[in-house]
Order: structure tokens, then C-alpha cells, then sequence
């Protein structure tokens, strides 16, 4: 016991002796387990900030698109197909958008030939719309089934066209759709799940027929399933809104794109966490270097213990327990960076940490194991060497 | 005790060199030693003494259990070492030799405390008892104000004292000098001879290797060498011993 903590206080010695060069062959299991714990902690707290989007928005919105006939223009879904939709038993709620062409929204007096050039898409929308995309009006209120029987001029901005107009939450103001003034009565909080709809003005069916003089007839719908029926349900639609007659409906699964970026993450885990520990190689290669210069550059220290008493498997042992303390002290030092870093990252990207604790003593075990498979050879060459040859008696 | 095996213990040789050879080469051999015996009794102040090229520092190796003799035995109090295995023999040889080179041969980042301490390590002694036990060795040698200092921070005289400190902290039954003058200046040189002078005692040996005959002849035996040979092992008169 007494022997083991004697080797112990020599190898401690022997690294605190020379700082410098033993930072230098810590670095390697310092980079390597930073870059491991980085890799795992930054993905997943990525993947973490997309996952909550997820449970945030839910994975059951579809969003059907009229595909139309063959080789019509401007292809509408009939007029009661949320009714058709919302006869399907796995469907929770739907509502419907006809975007209007040749409407031009202007926001203020002047700016009419600026947005006759880069119009903003404006939208009829049903008054169903936010509950079923689970989206909150920011500012002001959505448009409501008064405004369908008083048929009264309300518009509603989206989040992106809110800021472009300057629009202030609860302001009064007018914008001007084909000549026509609209009230602004509220502003549709961001829509994650299509992000299109921030950037549209929208009005009511009625508004659309009667003021705007379009057909108002929907080409979008909005869809909410059952929980864990989505797909079934997206199939469903089809049918629904078709009846055998000659609509085409194409569908999507817009969490679904979230779920391929949280999935293209698990790619740039993987090859994070292999340039880690490729790090971590590289990094004991360099232990293994140092240590065999070392043993050359100590061996007159070497022949002075030897000469003392000391046997070579204690030597051996001295050696191989500083690059087993380099390994440990590297490890720790690292993973601590690694969550720093990861903190450090979340912090400025706004994700919630994600750190899996029960993994980094394997990586700080990995570190270990490398440091004394790159230790075991300059130990064992450190251990033959002969001590006549290094006091250079005589 | 048993008068006879009384006997036998005083008579027996702290070191015994038996037809020792050491070759070297597998192809050209050559001979470093050839055929030497040699008995090194307790109480004994030694000098080797030869040209280079002799045999001397192959004879020190062996001595030192450094090294093994390529035929022949060589027996520390009585036991043949020659076939021990490396543990057995370091430890034999922490416990009966104490070593003195001519460069000192002190580690570098350690301080006089720490160079003495490393001849007490691995012997299941407790950290207090082997520094107080180095202490007191280096104040025996006059360094007891210089414990905490490294090499670098002492002169050639002090690091060589430092050197016979940690020689002599195990109470070896041998203190075996590589060259113990050959770096250093007249006066340190008289005061570490002085010294080695003072080290033997009725119970344990001193062996000096030398090329210096002034320094050959404070001892009260003199061994020659010549070609891996010893060709003469003659007492002095007049020695200081």
C-alpha cells in the first residue's frame, strides 16, 4: 500500500516537475473529450431546441395544396371543402386560405407603385385559422364570425408583414387593398410550421368576394389530426376532398421537415464525435512521442533510481502512471471544457442545454485507456534502460 | 551464538567477486574482465585504480549490481546475486550499496530532501519517518539549512555532499565512489575525502574507483588493474585508515 502511494508521489512529481511539456501532452485527451462532449451536447441541445418546437407545434398538422386538374391555372379546392375535410373522423380541426391574385396591399399613401411591383401575397382566410394552426394572435384579434355578418373591412397582418408595414401593436390603421381601406385589427403570431403565412395579408371570405371581386375559392387548407394518425389522415383527405371527382390534392407533413433537420443533426453528431476521437488518437500518438523523448531525456534520473534500489517494473510503473494521471487530469479537464462550451453555445443560440452526464466518464475512460496504451511502450522502454549506460561510470 | 558460525560471519566477505568475467559481443568477443576475484571485507577503505580501458568501471558496475557478470559469481553477504531476478536484486542492492558518482547524479527538479528520499522510496516507510530520516543525513553532512535547495541552487561541494547523503541514508553495508573528487575543486575534494574517511566504519566498506593515485592513496588498499585483470591488491602503510 505504502509502495503504491510512493509511486504514486514520484509520477506526481515527475509531471508537476515539468509543467509546460505536461500541458503539452494533456492537450490531447484535453481536445479529444472536449470535442466528444461538444459534439453529443451541442447536436442534441439543437436537436432539444427542434424537439420542443415539435411538442410545441405538434406533429399533426397537414397542409393540403389543390393540385387541380390537368393543366388548369390557378387550381382551387370546391368551396365546402373544409366541410368535406372535417367529415373525416381523425380530423380535429381544419380551415382554409384562397390566395388572391392581382390584389395589391398598400400600406400607406405613396407606396402604391412599390408594391404594385413587389406585391404582398394577401390571403382569404376562415375565421378557424390560428386555432387550427395553434398559433397566438401577437396583437389586436383574428378575424371573426362578425366580421362575416357585418361584413365589415378587417384585415389581419402576418408577423413578417406586420414589421415591414411598421405596424404598432393595438395602432389604428388603414391599409388600402385594391383601393379598397382595411381596418387593421390584429397581427397572426409567427408560424413556424409555415412560415409563408407571416408574410400575407388576410381578409375574410366575404371581403374577398365582395370587395376584392375574387372567387375566394380556397386552394389551401389547414389541417389538424388525431394525434399519431397524421399520415393515415393526409391520406384520407385526398378522398375526402375529391369525392371521385377530378380534384387533385397534394399534402405535407410540415413537422416532418423538422424531424429531417433534427435527423441531418444525428449526421453532424456523427462525424463530430469521430473527429473527437480522431483528436483523441492523434492526441495520444503525441502522449506517446513526448513520453518516449522524455524517457530519453531523463534517463540519467532514470539511472539514478535504478542505481538506488528501484526495480524496472517500478520504473515501468512510474512512467505509465504519469501518462495514466495525464490521461485522467486531460479527461477531466476536457469534459469540463466540452460542457462549457456546450452552456457556453446554448447560451448565445438560445437552445435548452442538453447534456447527457452518464456518458462523459466513457469519453474520460476513453482518454484513460489511449493515455496508457500511448504510455505502455516508452514505459517498458524506460524500464530496460541500463543504468551503467546512463550514469556513464568510470 | 555458536563460537564457529561467529567466526564464519566475521570472516564472511561483505562482497565477493568469484572468477568473475564480463564479455561483450557475440561475434568479436572482448573481454572487459577476465577471470577476477575479489573479497571485500567490512571495515575496508578500497581504491581501484587503473588506465582507462582497464576493467575499472566494468568492475564497478558488478560491484554495484548494476550489472552481471558473464561467468563467475558475485555474492553479497554470502548470497549469489548473479542469478536473482531484477526486483530481488534492486532491492539487495538498495539496501547494501550506496552510490557516489563523479557528476553527482542528482535529479534536477527535486530538492536535497527529495534527491536523498528517493533512496528510501518502496520501502513501506512512512513519508514523515523517511523525511526526517533524509534530514538527518544531510545534517550529518552539513547541509541542514540547504534541505529545501535544488541542484542548480547549490555549489559542486554541496550537490557531492548531497550525493553521500543519499548514499549513505540507507546504512549500506557498502559505499561504492565512482571518480568522487574528479569534479571538484582542491578544497572541496580534501573536505569530501575527509568525509568518505569518516564513512567507513568497523561494520561497512568504502570502494573508491580513481584514476587520481593521491587521491588512490588515502585509501589503506589499493587495487590495480590493467587489461580486465587485477595485477596488484596490496595494502598501504601511512593510510589515512
Amino acid at each position: 500500500m505504502s509502495q503504491a502511494r510512493d509511486l504514486i508521489g514520484v509520477a506526481l512529481n515527475g509531471l508537476t516537475a515539468r509543467k509546460s511539456r505536461t500541458l503539452m501532452i494533456m492537450l490531447g485527451p484535453i481536445i479529444g473529450v472536449a470535442a466528444m462532449v461538444c459534439a453529443i451536447g451541442l447536436t442534441e441541445s439543437a436537436k432539444g431546441q427542434l424537439q420542443s418546437q415539435l411538442a410545441q407545434l405538434g406533429t399533426n398538422l397537414i397542409i393540403a395544396q389543390a393540385g387541380g386538374t390537368f393543366g388548369s391555372q390557378n387550381p382551387t379546392f370546391p368551396a365546402n371543402a373544409v366541410a368535406r375535410v372535417e367529415a373525416v373522423s381523425s380530423v380535429t380541426g381544419a380551415a382554409a386560405t384562397a390566395n388572391l391574385s392581382n390584389v395589391v396591399s398598400v400600406p400607406v399613401l405613396g407606396a402604391k407603385s412599390y408594391y404594385e411591383a413587389f406585391p404582398v401575397p394577401v390571403r382569404a382566410a376562415g375565421v378557424g385559422l390560428p386555432s387550427v394552426l395553434q398559433v397566438p394572435v401577437t396583437s389586436g384579434r383574428w378575424l371573426d364570425l362578425a366580421d362575416l355578418r357585418l361584413h365589415t373591412r378587417a384585415a389581419v397582418l402576418g408577423e413578417g408583414i406586420a414589421k415591414q408595414y411598421g405596424y404598432l401593436p393595438g395602432e389604428a390603421r388603414t391599409i388600402s387593398l385594391n383601393n379598397a381601406n382595411f381596418a387593421v385589427v390584429g397581427v397572426l403570431g409567427p408560424v413556424t410550421l409555415d412560415p409563408e403565412l407571416d408574410n400575407a395579408v388576410f381578409v375574410t371570405e366575404w371581403s374577398a368576394q365582395h370587395v376584392l371581386g375574387t372567387n375566394g375559392e380556397p386552394n389551401q387548407l389547414y389541417i389538424r389530426a388525431v394525434p399519431g394518425t397524421t399520415t393515415a389522415t393526409a391520406n384520407a383527405v385526398h378522398t375526402a376532398i375529391s369525392l371521385g371527382g377530378s380534384n387533385q390534392v397534394s399534402t405535407q407533413i410540415p413537422s416532418d421537415v423538422l424531424q429531417a433537420a433534427a435527423q441531418a443533426n444525428k449526421t453532424l453528431q456523427q462525424v463530430a464525435f469521430l473527429a473527437g476521437l480522431l483528436a483523441l488518437i492523434v492526441g495520444g500518438v503525441g502522449i506517446a512521442n513526448v513520453m518516449s523523448i522524455s524517457v530519453i531525456q531523463r534517463s540519467s534520473e532514470i539511472g539514478i533510481r535504478r542505481a538506488v534500489g528501484h526495480s524496472r517494473s517500478k520504473i515501468a510503473g512510474q512512467f505509465l502512471l504519469e501518462s495514466l494521471f495525464v490521461g485522467l487530469l486531460g479527461g477531466l479537464i476536457g469534459a469540463a471544457l466540452g460542457v462549457g462550451i456546450v452552456y457556453g453555445v446554448s447560451a448565445i443560440s438560445g437552445w435548452v442545454v442538453v447534456i447527457d452526464y452518464k456518458t462523459i466518464p466513457l469519453w474520460m475512460g476513453l482518454a484513460l485507456i489511449v493515455a496508457v496504451v500511448a504510455g505502455l511502450f516508452p514505459s517498458i522502454k524506460a524500464s530496460r534502460l541500463e543504468p551503467l549506460e546512463t550514469l556513464r561510470l568510470g | 551464538m555458536d563460537p564457529t558460525t561467529a567466526e564464519t560471519v566475521l570472516e564472511q566477505p561483505l562482497l565477493a567477486l568469484e572468477h568473475v568475467s564480463r564479455m561483450y559481443g557475440e561475434e568479436v568477443v572482448v573481454f572487459a574482465l577476465r577471470d577476477v576475484s575479489l573479497r571485500i571485507m567490512a571495515g575496508e577503505f578500497i581504491s581501484i585504480v587503473g588506465p582507462s580501458g582497464s576493467g575499472k568501471s566494468t568492475m564497478l558496475g558488478l560491484l554495484g549490481l548494476l550489472d552481471l557478470p558473464s561467468a563467475g559469481k558475485v555474492r553479497v553477504a554470502g548470497q549469489d546475486v548473479s542469478r536473482l531476478d531484477d526486483a530481488t536484486r534492486s532491492r539487495v542492492r538498495g539496501d547494501s550499496i550506496g552510490f557516489v558518482f563523479q557528476q553527482f547524479h542528482l535529479i534536477p527538479h527535486l530538492s536535497a530532501l527529495g534527491n536523498v528520499e528517493t533512496a528510501l522510496l518502496y520501502r513501506d516507510m512512512r513519508p514523515r519517518q523517511r523525511r526526517e530520516k533524509a534530514y538527518d543525513a544531510l545534517e550529518q553532512l552539513g547541509l541542514g539549512a540547504r534541505v529545501d535547495h535544488r541542484p542548480v541552487q547549490m555549489s559542486g561541494g554541496e550537490q557531492q555532499r548531497v550525493a553521500l547523503a543519499r548514499a549513505i541514508v540507507t546504512d549500506p553495508l557498502m559505499v561504492l565512489a565512482d571518480e568522487p573528487t574528479g569534479a571538484l575543486d582542491s578544497a572541496n575534494a580534501a573536505h569530501v575525502l575527509e568525509i568518505f574517511q569518516n564513512l567507513q566504519t568497523p561494520e561497512r566498506a568504502v570502494v573508491m574507483v580513481t584514476h587520481d593515485m593521491t587521491v588512490a592513496n588515502t585509501a589503506a588498499r589499493r587495487i590495480s588493474m590493467r587489461d580486465g585483470e587485477i595485477v596488484a591488491d596490496e595494502l598501504l602503510a601511512g593510510s589515512a585508515a
